[in-house]
């Protein structure tokens, strides 16, 4: 199945770039954006007595791909160096506390010429399709759906099938579960699929579905998400119920759910959150409960200033309260 | 909270140096990542569409400035500027008509309007890709969008009132219950049809 897949992903880009090598109407520098995204970052963790900082400085680009007849797709790619200072615990992309290194973000081709009845076919690293991070990108910012959390990666390499259609818009992926890796690890694999009602509306309710095994964890996951807008205040949710299967020792039931009030300004430039998520294992005697409170200002179109806050409220066997600041600064040129 | 005042005054100061160094630039505020073409309203606004042609341009700060000069008392939402896209809706290889998304600040948020258009740059129709009024419903009705069907760049601006941001009376007059997002809208269809002339005018000539 595997290298079925990863023979479907090699055919799928030659094609691609047979069908845009035809006369086009654009050349490669037309109907393309790109953008230096740098970005500070510090963390305050209580918890851990720590203080660290993270370093990206990277390139964003989308290239929409035209030949006569119109659109024959898009593609993205993201490329950042991202360097930690004093940084624990140590995420899973870097070898230790101060490291640096090179990070595809997203990087992805979406063909989207086909007919009415055909879905737009997307490969490459991307967002697995899933809950309220499908419709709400939070790529590089303080505001988090906790999308890797839950499913063990936030991003992951493979194919999906992708389309909106009348009041509708589905999407569904078949992942390798390596995360930055693009093959599958020790059998990994992830089935992720989100089908929904539009996501400009101002009510948007959206299910999702998780299968997947990413380093050595199998997790199912049943999702429902929603959002909910009046005037300048949104109300958004996710819950998802599951279960978690450690190195095939024993299935343990999940339950997680995330509520945030946002209030944005009219002008757009502030933007307030607050949440308050609760992650209830079988494993556990009691629900994990942790509140967020943020804001993002944005200058102008380059550059934000970002500040969150979040604080566990239960009492954890551990006897130490998830407690951490982070402030951010992001400039896109 | 020692930690955090130190945070912030560091913040605050390399923010204020990043904004006399570096000059304005022409960039999204979004991730490209969190791109969306709006699929379902141009389908809604050209039904027997087959498909799209994309054009982006970027609007910077002299296209701005000339907006300003169009529209006095008019100004660009600075999430307006950066790069931008006009689609050509195609039916094969003929071109149907355009399509072009704007955004106008309103009491309720931003306003992102869909606009159709024909090749003699009049509005055929609109759509609302977000619109956060109480009102949207009103504006969504055959009447309200009459009032804009139709018309082309001279004959919407000679709808503004002297102030240059409002609808004339007579127009306020046939949608009572929602003059704020008559004017709204009124706004954003006079920016649309200056940038798609100004901006994506060679381009179309071609087509």
């Amino acid at each position: 199945m595997k290298s079925l897949i990863f023979n479907l992903l090699i055919t799928f880009l030659l094609l691609f770039f047979a069908v845009i090598s035809m006369p086009c109407y654009a050349n490669l520098t037309e109907n393309f954006r790109w953008s230096l995204d740098g970005s500070a970052r510090l963390n305050q963790n209580a918890a851990l007595d720590n203080t660290s900082r993270i370093y990206a400085l990277g390139l964003d680009t989308h290239k929409v791909f035209t030949n006569s007849n119109g659109d024959i797709g898009y593609g993205v790619g993201q490329l950042y160096w991202t360097k930690l200072s004093n940084h624990m615990p140590v995420p899973f992309l870097f070898t230790n506390k101060d490291d640096s290194e090179f990070i595809i973000r997203e990087a992805h081709l979406n063909y989207t010429a086909g007919p009415d009845w055909l879905p737009n076919i997307r490969v490459g690293h991307f967002t697995l399709p899933f809950g309220l991070e499908e419709s709400i990108d939070t790529n590089g910012r303080l505001l988090d759906y906790y999308l890797g959390k839950n499913l063990g990666s936030k991003l992951d390499w493979g194919l999906s099938l992708n389309k909106v259609i009348n009041k509708i818009e589905y999407n569904v992926s078949y992942t390798l579960g390596g995360k930055d890796k693009a093959k599958s690890v020790d059998g990994s694999y992830a089935i992720t699929g989100r089908v929904g009602s539009l996501s400009h509306l101002d009510f948007v309710i959206g299910l999702s579905i998780f299968d997947g095994e990413i380093d050595g964890y199998s997790r199912k996951r049943l999702a429902l998400d929603w959002q909910y807008y009046w005037t300048t205040w949104g109300l958004l949710g996710e819950l998802a119920l599951g279960e978690d299967d450690k190195q095939n020792q024993s299935w343990q039931k999940e339950k997680y759910g995330l509520i945030e009030l946002n209030k944005t300004a009219i002008n757009e430039q502030l933007k307030l959150y607050s949440q308050l998520i609760i992650r209830d294992r079988e494993s556990q005697n009691s629900a994990d409960k942790l509140v967020n409170i943020g804001f993002s200002y944005q200058f102008n179109t380059q550059l934000e200033l970002s500040m969150s806050g979040g604080q566990q409220i239960n009492n954890p066997a551990s006897g130490k309260k998830q407690q951490l600041a982070r402030v951010q600064v992001r400039y896109r040129y | 909270m020692k930690i955090l005042l130190t945070l912030l005054s560091k913040t605050l100061l390399i923010l204020v140096l990043l904004m006399l160094i570096l000059p304005s630039g022409n960039v999204n505020a979004i991730a490209y990542c969190s791109l969306r073409d709006p699929v379902a309203q141009i389908s809604q606004l050209y039904p027997q569409k087959t498909n799209q042609l994309s054009i982006v341009k970027t609007v910077n700060d002299n296209t701005r400035a000339q907006v300003q000069i169009a529209l006095p008392s008019n100004d660009l939402h600075f999430s307006e500027l950066g790069q931008h896209t006009l689609y050509i809706a195609m039916l094969g290889k003929e071109s149907l008509g355009y399509i072009h998304v704007r955004s106008e600040q309103s009491d309720w948020g931003l306003v992102e309007i869909v606009w159709a258009i024909d090749k003699d740059l009049k509005i055929t129709n609109f759509a609302f890709q977000r619109c956060r009024s109480p009102k949207k419903k009103i504006a969504q009705e055959i009447g309200f969008k009459n009032i804009f069907i139709g018309k082309n760049y001279q004959e919407l601006k000679g709808l503004l009132s002297n102030d240059g941001v409002t609808a004339k009376k007579e127009v306020l007059e046939k949608v009572q219950q929602a003059p704020e997002l008559a004017n709204v809208v009124l706004r954003c269809a006079l920016k649309t049809l200056l940038l798609t002339e100004m901006l994506w005018g060679d381009e179309l000539e071609e087509l």
